[in-house]
């Protein structure tokens, strides 16, 4: 390749020599030189003939920017292959200059360019590597150097670590000494963080015991010991390459490398745990936890005892030291001291877990027979009627709980051992459930308060909980467990039946009389226990199959009759759910069959029963909750519901408000849950057909379309509808046909036939129009490949109820067309066209007819609002397909917005209020048209959707408006243009609009001062204005709206006044907050208008308005200072 | 001119996390006026009067009964008064300068963030003067 003439680049390496050039110059040159080199355009061994004056004088700074500047080439050519000519004269070069300390940072850099190259591309040859090693350790001293050096060698350092360890290996003491040197008093966190680093790699090449880390372990430990525990205050903002976590993590990492700090490290953590910092013990917590894993059980049993006496201090907070605590917040004392708990906690487990010598009662010794625990486990089961007095109680038993869970939980062994100890005495200390019984009954009278034992009722279920996860860890050979002559299992069978009903008497006599503080430890400690043995692997349960029964009933019993208590009936629900999916988990079939007769079949009954006395909402929640542990007790559950729907809606005396409900809960929660687990198959079909059956009955629609029901019963059908698969469909569809065909007179049999303009419309029944909106709802939900039966009679007949103004016929006209316009899989499909055609000309003359001819005897100026609106729907179906004809309708549309012009100047009046409101419903409309709907027309119910449709239908319909707009004369004509065109830029993504911002922006500015007039637009007041806001976010609509600004700031002020809704006051004034990142000279004028609003607005009705006022006049005070005031 | 720090070594509290604000009702309470003021910063130290506990959400109360009696005239008048006790940091000195300064960045920040028809009282039991600054 062509070389580049030296008159080129020189100037770039002068530029960099140079040290009165900016830093950015520097870098630039170093990078155009980087890119001649890459490119082969430049050769390293021109460059260096060039450079040799600056390589080689005397003059420090010259040759110290010479070298640096071949040091940060070479680290950017990294990637390009160099020769072993080339890489060895560099070594060379670098290797000498190390020894040249005025021009160090240079040789620095270059060395560790030349390490970090890759394999392939030519990089220094092992022998080079140990010479630089050699002078490196000869020259260079650490400490002495900046702290950008000290980076530099240590990254060199612990490159040559990590790529060339062989290399180190081969060193002898002095080179480790001298290391220690370069880290000692070491105090940049970044240069410690590789510190860190390099002591934990040498450690670990060295691992034989006579080597040098075991001879060196005491002088590195005693540099590491004095940054432990890492105190380390700044902040996230400081940009440091490091945090406090980071360097903790490191200084950890260092701590672990190698057992030989052993003798070192533990003694000083176990100092630090009674330190009065509680950084200091939380550290030293996690780091002990650390330690305890890498130094290996040999090394650890040594310090066992002073590990346990250590923790429980920790663990019972013994100390009588007080923390030092800078803040005085309990909140947060209480927070560190939780933390360090558990982090105790954890230490112990893995303590216990990882020391096992060839003596495994070590710490079952050291912790059952402490002296503490002794203690306090007796105090426990001594006191008689051991009320909690106060939350330190609680926390001392807490933590005694934790500590015997983790010894039970780690082997049988010690499990066994702890129950031999304790269990029994726990138990009996409990008293029996007729003790209890008795008890409470003198409460009642009033004699004597009395309570459980909590102390000995929380540890014994702790002790259940462990053996429950050893049972779940020797899962696979549980026979041993059963077969031992002395085990856990033999104890806790003893025990059982008593436990059992001493827990399930807690339940039912629910403590009424116990304080309401405690009541929720003891009922959630009852639960938590019955739980425990109810899910015990089937395999090794103690359990029999009658005292499964027994729990599953206590708990079952709860939900059905205790739901005045509802953290308990909460509780107890979500323990019914537990072991539910624990019988699926395990694939318990003997448990399931209980669980199912027991459990399944109460919760299940709730549903369907008629006992008013429990609210419908719980009975839901609780079949719902028991439904999600399996598949098949959902099934189960579904079915009730739909039984409960079935006989609500058919029986004289059913409940028809509970059918709402009901159908809520089985189409937003059960169907979707059934849905995501592949359950649904034949159970909607069978829904849907038993609905059907049931309405077929006039007096039955009579019945629910009196009472309001309607709507709810039609929008499950389309659900139920919606999730079928297309045969299923196919036969309701057709079910619905016949049954409706049967029952209506239908006038329209002849399929050729249809509604002329200026037929006759026939009007029709109550029942008989729910039963259309029922088949309206069912073809609603269809999927687009299903067919449907006589499809040109029931366009025909919905037709007929569109024009008598019923909305269900207008959104499944809406649905046949956006599903089935132009599917060539019918054979229909081009009168599918004409049919539509026909349709919208007979809609249109029906409205018109009526403006026109003032015809007022009809009177039904409200179903000429119906049928605006069903026109809207249609046109929202067709639009979504993407079809042609919806400008007919949008221009249709417009032309009713507009109508009311037209009519005065027909000077006609005193009809105008009909006209004015065929107006605002006409732009009502066009709201319909854009706005995502639920009722039909969405992917649930498997619409066409085109993709950006509404984009697509706001830039074709801009133009129009803005032409409207400008030729309509009177102000009401005016003011339904801006609402229509308000609904579509409102509804539009935000994107479309803000490319539009130019055209449109001050008609917005403008709806938003007119309309801001009247109580009634306030919505579209409201979305506007977000729309607005959204220009004001982006660069285009900012430029767009600077043009602007005197009309947009005033109209915004006018706002910030707002007296109809809250939000659109507070919005306003952000946006006002938002103008002040605009150019001064713009905004400056605006000052005084906007500090004027701003100041009325601090004394709103509103806090939340209030706020925004501070902020807003805040900021325009610090912005645009002038007279604050 | 300075001898040092008025008071070198104050004690720090907590800043108590709360949400947004308790009370649903949308009337003016002392607790809006106490978030206003509690982020202020003490002249000497990096910590807000609320750490230093000079201010206490107690300590505030507006005066609604007055803006009542004032309504009657045609001005919708409240009077914040702050009982603004000196006591936990400001006591230990006896003539402590800082009670003005801190005074004043008080009164400016609630007449920046309250309507103008309010008047502020301002109370300082310092070194048994009781000064008053009211606007």
């Amino acid at each position: 390749m062509a070389s580049v003439p030296p008159g080129e680049w020189v100037p770039h390496v002068e530029a960099y020599v140079d040290v009165s050039r900016p830093a950015a110059q520097h870098s630039a040159s170093v990078d155009a030189l980087a890119t001649l080199v890459n490119k082969d355009k430049l050769t390293l061994f021109d460059l260096v003939a060039k450079m040799d004056m600056y390589l080689t004088t005397t003059d420090h700074i010259l040759r110290s920017r010479g070298i640096l500047l071949l040091g940060e080439l070479l680290s950017r050519i990294s990637d390009k292959w160099l020769d072993v000519n080339t890489i060895t004269t560099l070594s060379d070069f670098f290797i000498s200059r190390l020894s040249d300390w005025p021009a160090i940072r240079g040789a620095l850099v270059g060395c560790l360019a030349l390490l970090h190259r890759k394999q392939g591309g030519g990089c220094i040859v092992i022998a080079d590597v140990k010479r630089l090693v050699e002078s490196f350790l000869q020259n260079v001293q650490v400490q002495s150097l900046a702290a950008a050096d000290r980076k530099l060698c240590f990254q060199i350092l612990s490159c040559i670590l990590d790529r060339y360890p062989e290399v180190i290996k081969r060193m002898d003491g002095e080179q480790l000494y001298w290391i220690c040197e370069a880290i000692d008093e070491e105090k940049d966190p970044e240069c410690l963080k590789l510190s860190f680093h390099v002591v934990e790699v040498v450690m670990k090449l060295f691992p034989d015991p006579s080597g040098l880390a075991a001879q060196f372990a005491s002088e590195f430990f005693e540099i590491l010991s004095k940054y432990f525990p890492v105190y380390f205050t700044h902040g996230v903002a400081d940009d440091l390459n490091a945090t406090r976590d980071d360097l903790s993590k490191a200084l950890m990492h260092a701590f672990c490398s190698t057992p030989y700090f052993e003798p070192f490290a533990i003694p000083l953590l176990l100092d630090k745990l009674s330190s009065s910092l509680p950084l200091a013990k939380v550290e030293s917590l996690k780091y002990l936890d650390n330690c305890i894993r890498f130094y290996g059980a040999d090394r650890m049993v040594k310090h066992a005892s002073a590990l346990w006496f250590k923790l429980k201090e920790v663990i019972f907070s013994l100390s009588s030291e007080q923390l030092l605590l800078t803040s005085g917040s309990p909140k947060d004392a209480e927070k560190n001291k939780n933390q360090m708990v558990s982090e105790a906690l954890n230490c112990l487990k893995t303590a216990i877990v990882f020391i096992d010598s060839s003596d495994k009662d070590l710490f079952i010794n050291l912790i059952l027979f402490d002296g503490d625990i002794e203690n306090k486990i007796h105090s426990i089961l001594s006191a008689e009627r051991s009320i909690l007095s106060s939350v330190e109680d609680l926390a001392q038993v807490n933590a005694l709980g934790s500590v015997i869970s983790i010894l039970a939980q780690s082997s049988t062994y010690s499990c066994t051992r702890v129950f031999q100890e304790h269990f029994t005495h726990l138990v009996d200390a409990l008293g029996t459930s007729t003790d209890y019984e008795s008890r409470q009954l003198n409460t009642c009278n009033g004699s004597s308060s009395t309570s459980v034992n909590y102390g000995a009722l929380y540890l014994s279920v702790q002790m259940l909980s462990s053996c429950r996860e050893v049972a779940l860890a020797s899962y696979a050979d549980c026979s041993s467990i059963k077969l031992a002559k002395v085990s856990w299992w033999l104890i806790l069978e003893k025990k059982l039946d008593r436990l059992i009903h001493l827990l399930g008497s807690l339940l039912t006599i629910a403590s009424q009389s116990m304080h309401s503080v405690l009541r929720g430890e003891y009922v959630s400690c009852a639960v938590k226990g019955l739980l425990t043995l109810a899910t015990f692997p089937e395999q090794c349960s103690p359990l029999p199959a009658n005292a499964y029964e027994d729990i599953l009933y206590m708990l079952t019993s709860v939900i059905t009759s205790k739901f005045e208590n509802i953290d308990l009936w909460r509780l107890s629900l979500k323990a019914l759910t537990s072991i539910g999916s624990s019988i699926v988990e395990f694939n318990a079939s003997q448990k399931e069959v209980i669980y199912c007769r027991t459990v399944v079949d109460n919760v299940v009954s709730l549903v369907e029963s008629y006992d008013g006395s429990m609210p419908l909402s719980l009975r839901l929640e609780a079949s719902y909750e028991v439904g999600t542990a399996g598949l098949n007790y959902m099934l189960r559950v579904a079915r009730s519901l739909e039984g409960a729907v079935v006989t609500n809606i058919s029986k004289a005396n059913g409940r028809m408000e509970h059918v709402t409900q009901l159908f809520e809960c089985y189409s937003s929660r059960v169907l979707p849950w059934l849905f995501t687990s592949g359950g649904i198959n034949e159970l909607a079909l069978s829904f849907a057909m038993r609905l059907l059956d049931e309405i077929k009955y006039l007096t039955m629609l009579d019945r629910i379309s009196s009472q309001g029901f309607l709507d709810s019963l039609m929008m499950g059908m389309k659900l139920l509808v919606g999730v079928c698969t297309e045969e299923q469909q196919t036969l309701i569809v057709q079910k619905a046909y016949s049954m409706v065909s049967s029952i209506l007179p239908l006038p329209l049999k002849s399929t050729h036939h249809h509604l002329a303009v200026g037929d006759f419309v026939p009007s029709h029944s109550v029942q008989e129009t729910s039963l259309v909106g029922m088949l309206s709802s069912v073809i609603i939900g269809l999927r687009p490949q299903t067919p449907v039966p006589d499809m040109l009679v029931m366009i025909n007949l919905f037709t007929v109820f569109l024009l008598n103004g019923k909305l269900p016929a207008a959104y499944v006209l809406a649905s046949i067309f956006n599903k089935y316009l132009h599917n060539t899989e019918f054979s229909h499909e081009n009168q599918l066209d004409k049919i539509l055609d026909d349709i919208l000309e007979r809609c249109f003359s029906t409205v018109l007819a009526n403006s026109y001819s003032k015809d007022k005897s009809s009177g039904n100026i409200l179903s000429k609002i119906d049928i605006l609106s069903g026109l809207a729907w249609i046109g929202k179906g067709l639009l979504m397909r993407g079809d042609e004809k919806v400008k007919d309708i949008s221009m249709f549309l417009l032309k009713c917005v507009c109508s009311d012009e037209a009519l005065a100047s027909e000077e006609s009046y005193g009809n105008d209020s009909s006209d004015t409101s065929v107006a605002k419903s006409a732009a009502g409309a066009f709201h319909i048209m854009m706005s995502d709907s639920e009722v039909c027309l969405n992917k649930k119910f498997h619409a066409r959707i085109k993709p950006l449709y509404k984009q697509r239908f706001f830039l074709i319909l801009t133009p129009i408006f803005l032409s409207k707009i400008k030729e309509a004369t009177s102000m009401t004509t005016k003011l339904a243009l801006y609402r229509a065109f308000g609904h579509i830029i409102s509804n539009a993504p935000v994107p479309a609009v803000v490319s539009e911002a130019h055209q449109i922006l001050l008609v917005i500015v403008d709806s938003l001062a007119k309309l801001s007039v009247s109580l009634q637009d306030k919505d579209l007041v409201y979305s506007l204005l977000l729309v607005l806001s959204g220009m004001l976010m982006d660069e285009k609509g900012k430029e767009c709206i600077l043009d602007n600004i005197h009309i947009t700031i005033s109209v915004l002020t006018q706002l910030v006044s707002y007296p109809h809704m809250m939000v659109v006051r507070e919005t306003a004034l952000q946006c006002l907050v938002a103008f002040s990142t605009f150019p001064h000279s713009k905004v400056f004028p605006m000052r005084r208008k906007v500090l004027q609003a701003a100041i009325k607005a601090l004394d709103d009705r509103k806090r939340a308005v209030r706020q925004e006022a501070v902020r807003c006049r805040q900021t325009w005070c610090a912005n645009f200072a002038g007279r604050p005031f | 001119m300075t001898v040092g720090m008025i008071n070198a070594n104050p004690v720090v509290h907590e800043r108590p996390e709360r949400a947004a604000h308790p009370h649903a009702a949308a009337a003016l309470d002392p607790l809006d006026v106490f978030d206003t003021v509690r982020d202020i910063k003490d002249p000497e130290h990096p910590y807000s009067l609320e750490q230093l506990s000079v201010l206490s959400q107690e300590s505030i109360s507006v005066d609604e009964k007055l803006g009542r009696i004032q309504y009657v005239c045609c001005m919708l008048t409240y009077i914040l008064a702050l009982h603004f006790c000196a006591c936990t940091v400001l006591k230990i000195v006896q003539h402590c300068s800082m009670a003005t300064v801190i005074g004043l960045c008080l009164r400016l920040k609630l007449m920046q963030n309250f309507p103008p028809h309010f008047k502020v009282l301002l109370c300082f039991p310092v070194s048994g003067i009781l000064i008053i600054m009211t606007s």
